[in-house]
């Protein structure tokens, strides 16, 4: 069902949908507990979305931002109303994966990416939220909590995705060697990112 | 290989499904036609985040492990391992006995309240702007929604949701939450509502807001609050400690008199925590409350002046302290 035009499809949802969910649990049972200065945490999942959108393209960014979305919506301590993480993560996916093809070999690309996916992503939750009448969204804890965020995912987002990149890359070297599989975006990304300074791959 | 108006079509599909998804919830409201959507979440994840829980109880020594883990192994492969064992049983250890020490006091001050408890632990905890965690007891525990969940502190929050082998919790920091609750050694009540425990004013030391009902009542800093109790003992049950006022709002002239106020729970490392599956016999009034600390409110113990003094007679008849 994802990315059906390129063949590997089976071996790619099931990649991403672990990586979705191994993500999902992380955030609820590790990163939400961690007493951060500010009570804020980085959002994951999100940084999950816009890493698998910039490696495989908006199609698979936009469903498994809306599948991991619908699964953030559900999960145990969620309390808001179910959708709003599909619809902002969806969006996020999509225009990830378009600024995926866009992307040369210039290595701060992804850095930028992901900090505009992170920004773009907290600050729609923030706007359904808020137009939805959610007194927890509120202008001021928005005000207060959105840069915050923003920044810790930032901070965090070399490490998702290199995690992720680095989770593709095995999955595809270790299954299939011989196909030509550096001609989607990927290999592109994946070629910048390798000559980028600060991660080592 | 790009196909993009295929891409487009998907987007499209999906957004307005997600659109539709927050339409029908909202409309919906609390009995809204995806519930079921809800508990198959928890009854998919619940176990999950049980089991990731065990794996990653005490979250910065596991931090810790991850990090220093990789480098030395492989030299003394073996020997590092063995180490490694031995350090997650001292640590699984030390845990343990941090958690019944935790117990021992929960069972401690729901004794002393007469409430009955299911004791549990938190596993997870909300993302975005919502105050809220998972709880390892679910309706196989006898958890039902809108139950008070304490801990040996004091109040931590209600019961919204429950699967069956875990239960959501919204806090009583929440934003949405509010508590009916009294001012020690008084008869005078008022609504402690949320403000966020992402640190709101003051640095997130008064994630709470106390509204006093009555304008003209006494209400001085250092005054503790306790759960009045709720219609029919739902979702709370009274007598639980919930803070003490650190700042009063000048009065403005207002119906109501704002405080703002200090809980005696802290929100940000939430670990062992009890629901209570029955209410106590008898209101418990003020006997949960810790002991007063000396220096300043020191005489207010004492003196029988006070006309709330006939229920202070607390644990006379102890109402049965069930386990």
């Amino acid at each position: 069902m994802l990315n059906a035009p390129e063949g590997s499809q089976t071996g790619r949802t099931i990649m991403a949908a672990v990586v979705i969910v191994a993500a999902l649990i992380l955030q609820v049972s590790v990163a939400n507990r961690l007493p951060l200065p500010g009570g804020v945490t980085p959002d994951l999942v999100l940084l999950t979305v816009v890493a698998l959108a910039l490696v495989n393209g908006s199609l698979t960014g936009l469903v498994a931002g809306f599948a991991a979305g619908l699964a953030a919506d559900i999960i145990p301590p969620a309390d808001h109303t179910i959708g709003r993480y599909a619809l902002v993560y969806c969006l996020i996916g999509y225009i990830c994966g378009m600024a995926s093809d866009d992307m040369d070999r210039q290595s701060l690309v992804p850095f930028f990416a992901v900090a505009a996916g992170a920004l773009v992503g907290t600050v729609l939750y923030a706007v359904t939220g808020m137009m939805l009448g959610d007194p927890r969204a509120s202008w001021t804890i928005v005000a207060r909590m959105v840069p915050l965020q923003v920044l810790y995912d930032v901070i965090a987002s070399p490490f998702v995705v290199w995690a992720i990149l680095r989770v593709t890359r095995r999955f595809e070297r270790g299954e299939r060697p011989s196909r030509d599989r550096f001609s989607v975006p990927a290999a592109r990304y994946r070629s910048g990112s390798g000559s980028r300074p600060g991660v080592h791959l | 290989m790009k196909d993009t108006r295929r891409t487009r079509m998907v987007l499209g599909v999906l957004l307005i499904a997600a659109l539709a998804l927050i339409t029908i919830d909202y409309r919906g409201g609390d009995d809204s036609p995806l519930r079921g959507l809800r508990g198959v979440g928890s009854a998919v994840f619940g176990p999950v985040e049980r089991a990731s829980a065990s794996v990653v109880r005490p979250i910065g020594n596991t931090f810790d492990s991850i990090t220093g883990a990789p480098g030395e192994r492989r030299r003394a492969d073996r020997l590092e391992r063995e180490n490694q064992q031995l350090r997650d049983q001292l640590r699984a250890a030390h845990l343990d006995q941090d958690h019944s020490a935790q117990l021992q006091r929960l069972l401690g001050s729901a004794g002393l309240g007469g409430y009955k408890i299911a004791a549990a632990k938190v596993i997870s905890a909300g993302q975005g702007f919502e105050d809220t965690v998972t709880i390892d007891v679910g309706s196989s525990s006898g958890v039902r929604p809108d139950m008070t969940v304490m801990s040996a502190e004091g109040l931590v929050g209600r019961v919204t949701r429950v699967g069956p082998t875990t239960a959501t919790v919204l806090l009583a920091t929440d934003v949405t939450s509010s508590v009916g609750s009294r001012l020690e050694d008084s008869k005078e009540i008022g609504i402690v509502e949320g403000r966020g425990r992402r640190g709101l004013g003051d640095g997130g030391k008064t994630p709470m807001r106390f509204q006093l009902l009555n304008a003209n009542a006494a209400m001085r800093i250092g005054q503790r609050l306790v759960t009045l109790g709720s219609q029919g003992e739902r979702p709370y049950v009274p007598g639980v400690p919930i803070g003490t006022i650190e700042r009063i709002d000048a009065p403005a002239g207002g119906l109501t008199r704002t405080a703002y106020v200090r809980p005696f729970v802290k929100f940000t490392s939430l670990d062992v925590v009890a629901v209570v599956v029955a209410p106590p016999k008898t209101d418990p009034r003020d006997s949960v409350l810790p002991p007063k600390p000396s220096p300043s409110p020191a005489p207010s113990t004492s003196p029988s002046t006070s006309p709330s003094d006939k229920p202070k007679d607390k644990p006379s008849g102890k109402p049965s302290t069930g386990g």
